[in-house]
């Protein structure tokens, strides 16, 4: 059995992009526990249900929805949008105990942000912003990969970008980023972690060579701030080498992409990797669209192959295997301490601080 | 999430060596090769963070009073 990062419970997760969540049930696996999504039909708001009947547990994303309403699609139990069963077939009454969880969700930036936890704990004024996700002025590409993986594996990835040189050659890597040491920050109250890296003269990666046309070296920019434990914020400044912001903060010459991730578990040794490539430059390019959202999903699968392979070695290691960390992983080093904090924090009881 | 706490702990990987030279929130520094040491060290906090006195240009103390060897912890896993 390999190292399986505990999961932090009385957190919020981004469960599915706004648009996935409708009049469709949509069936999605959090920290292990079965939810299931859909929208009321007067206002749209975003509902969620543990996705078991509490009859003999078939799964109600599976069944159907009538108005508001649930109806299993099994017995023909049905819930109400609080999750309490107002209808078993062949009786009046209603057992007391025929209720399912009903979960605290919020739907913001585009995301569909659920809490495990408490739900008397539930602040969304906690969940962070990702407003470039549904800002005017920004076009977002974007995809959801599940991978058979622990979150931890991709919480690693993404905190040391030093893989893009090796691992994703020809796409987003180029030596400069393996090469260019990293500033690491930690906002411990806040859970967040920021590590930075500024490459003053670097190759051009097709990536951004092909969608904004710079020829030649440029100065590029890699201002991660990961949120823990669910979202990460990759900010991308690329301009041609030597063009720096100005002086009043303005940056006409710099091309600004957001890249986003959010980390949801959904089970041991499997994650929900949610990605998103953002940009406020040629936004009205459709070749540009089409090209950012072809070669990152090339990326991202290039991440999800390596991490189920690395998921599946390290099913064959002994127990206490070691690892060698070296000053390229300050940063996931802190992140995994931050995870380990959360995940005590939310295997605890709580107070809600007012 | 909770509120920040302005709790910020700093490491920067100093260009054109394998140094790592960390800052405490409460001020301290300290300089190590390796990440792990580098954590335990911060996190350490506030065991052996001494603070050089800025008005004393002679105080060149590693600003780190040493502290008791221990295992390592994070390569083992």
């Amino acid at each position: 059995m390999p190292h399986m990062t505990a999961f932090a419970r009385n957190q919020w997760y981004v469960a599915a992009y706004a648009h996935e969540v409708g009049r469709e049930l949509l069936g999605r696996t959090v920290l292990g526990e079965p939810l299931v999504f859909y929208r009321t039909e007067d206002d749209g708001r975003p509902v969620a249900l543990h996705d078991r009947c509490v009859h003999r547990r078939y799964p109600l994303s599976e069944s159907g929805l009538d108005g508001d309403r649930i109806v299993c699609g099994y017995h023909g139990f049905t819930y109400d949008t609080t999750g309490a069963c107002v209808y078993v077939p062949g009786q009046k009454r209603v057992p007391r105990t025929a209720r399912v969880a009903s979960y605290p969700v919020v739907e913001q930036d585009a995301l569909i942000w659920v809490w495990i936890g408490d739900p008397a704990l539930a602040d969304p004024e906690t969940i962070p912003r990702a407003r470039h996700l549904d800002s005017p002025g920004w076009v977002t590409v974007s995809g959801m990969e599940p991978i058979d993986a622990d979150y931890g594996l991709l919480v690693d990835n993404l905190l040391d970008l030093s893989h893009e040189t090796y691992l994703h050659g020809g796409y987003i890597g180029t030596p400069e980023v393996a090469e260019t040491p990293i500033t690491t920050e930690v906002d411990e109250g806040a859970g967040i972690v920021r590590v930075s890296r500024h490459m003053d003269d670097a190759e051009c990666p097709p990536f951004y060579a092909k969608s904004t046309g710079i020829k030649g070296r440029i100065t590029r920019w890699q201002d991660i701030e990961y949120h823990a434990p669910c979202l990460y914020l990759l900010h991308s400044r690329i301009a041609p080498v030597g063009v720096v912001p100005e002086a009043d903060g303005s940056d006409p010459n710099g091309f600004h992409t957001e890249i986003t991730y959010a980390i949801t578990p959904s089970a041991d040794g499997k994650v929900y990797d949610f990605w998103m490539v953002s940009r406020d430059w040629a936004t009205d390019d459709a070749e540009v669209t089409e090209f950012l959202r072809g070669n990152n999903h090339t990326v991202v699968m290039q991440d999800v192959d390596a991490l189920n392979l690395l998921q599946k070695t390290l099913g064959t290691e002994r127990t206490g295997y070691q690892e060698l960390s070296i000053n390229i992983d300050t940063g996931g080093l802190a992140a995994r301490r931050i995870l380990a904090r959360l995940v005590e924090e939310g295997a605890k009881p709580m107070e809600k601080v007012q | 999430m909770t509120s920040p706490t302005g709790e910020i702990y700093r490491i920067d990987w100093l260009p054109g060596t394998d140094v790592l030279h960390g800052t405490c929130h409460c001020g301290a520094e300290h300089s190590a090769e390796d990440p792990i040491e580098m954590w335990e060290w911060m996190l350490g906090h506030p065991e052996g963070h001494t603070q050089r006195d800025p008005n004393d240009p002679n105080d060149s103390r590693d600003r780190h009073a040493p502290h008791a060897p221990h295992a390592p912890q994070g390569n083992g896993s």
